[in-house]
């Protein structure tokens, strides 16, 4: 099946967004298609590549890596809520007059249109968080 | 599997208003389906039948009216939205007050309601 | 007439108390735009949508609110194409002095 997947946990809350990874593996591993990963309110910190955990834990931020470099999966922040949680990429740090970018570039900043389209594409949509 | 024809999308509000910014994202969800003109359907559940109370003044928080935000769904086309009757009861209010038009479902319609669209977004 | 830097870099007003017809007047002028009576008769309906939503419209909801409050002949997107070429609602909201859009609706 073609699946799209809806994140709004942050990495440094819970397991959530850890599961939604591991979700998404689990997905790809059996078989099924990902049509798109949509970060959605404070989920857009998965997307931070300026964030640090301690060593011994579960990097979260590889595991999203990993599935966009291996598997091209689609990663797409809501600008809203990237803009509040202050994960920039250049161009929305020029636009709003910030020193630095934040977000690791296997992800994108795009509007909710992505999440609808993603909705509207697929056959499921799975929401991890909220 | 059972599978709707128009591919409807449910949202489903579980947050009341102002503790966090998770009610403004599901809102926000419902308006970005209607613009994009895809079919879709609100169900308002536990807590989040606190977003239809009457009478908000989040002016005093340095908030934006979410109540007043509700009352546009209409216009974005939004028609079919549905609150939960036992959660309405537990908080004693009036869904006839409500800033929008909702139908109350009972838990087990809340349950058919879901079992009738493939995608849910809850929030 | 505010000085350059009462608008960001997209032309929206910074401080939207700062907002006033002849304001209205010069963000229009810098989008090449003359208003009209027709151009006011919507912007007061933008202002009227704001204080009555608590949020500026996506297009379909401007194109309802006028079919509902000035009739069908302008609750129409053609009609409102017209008036603001483009993206009315967004070119509309900017230039009624209604807070910049947060997301891409």
């Amino acid at each position: 099946m073609n699946y799209a997947l809806l994140v709004m946990s942050s990495p440094a809350s819970g397991a959530c967004a850890g599961t939604a990874a591991r979700f998404a593996r689990a997905l790809l591993d059996a078989g099924h298609h990902i049509q798109r990963v949509f970060f959605m309110d404070e989920g857009v910190n998965c997307a931070s590549t300026l964030a640090v955990f301690p060593q011994d834990e579960s990097a979260p931020l590889q595991a999203w890596v990993e599935l966009a470099e291996q598997h091209r999966i689609e990663l797409v922040l809501c600008v809203t809520s990237a803009l509040r949680y202050g994960i920039l990429d250049d161009g929305e740090a020029r636009r709003h007059e910030r020193p630095a970018a934040s977000i690791h570039p296997s992800f994108t900043i795009s509007g909710l249109g992505q999440l609808v389209d993603a909705v509207a594409g697929s056959d499921r949509l799975v929401t991890f968080g909220g | 599997m059972q599978t709707t024809a128009n591919n409807s999308a449910l949202v489903i509000i579980r947050q009341p208003p102002y503790s966090g910014s998770l009610a403004r994202a599901g809102i926000d969800t419902a308006l970005a389906h209607a613009a994009f003109e895809r079919p879709l359907e609100v169900l308002f559940m536990g807590d989040g039948v606190l977003q239809l109370l009457p009478d908000q003044a989040p002016e005093s928080l340095g908030r934006k009216s979410l109540a007043r935000l509700l009352a546009s769904l209409p216009l974005y086309g939004i028609e079919q939205v549905y609150a939960d009757a036992e959660a309405a009861t537990r908080y004693r209010l009036d869904l006839a007050r409500a800033p929008l038009a909702v139908v109350p479902l009972t838990a087990s319609a809340m349950g058919d309601l879901l079992r009738a669209h493939d995608n849910l977004l809850g929030f | 007439m505010l000085p350059a830097d009462a608008f960001d870099r997209e032309g929206f007003l910074r401080r939207l108390d700062s907002w006033s017809p002849e304001v209205a007047e010069q963000i229009a002028a810098r989008e090449q735009l003359t208003l009209t009576d027709a151009h006011w008769e919507i912007i007061a309906l933008l202002r009227e949508y704001y204080r009555e939503f608590d949020s500026s419209p996506a297009m379909r909801p401007l194109v309802r609110y006028c079919a509902l409050k000035l009739g069908s002949d302008k609750g129409r997107s053609i009609y409102l194409m017209t008036l603001f070429p483009g993206s009315p609602a967004k070119l509309g909201s900017k230039i009624a002095g209604l807070p910049k859009p947060a997301n891409c609706l």
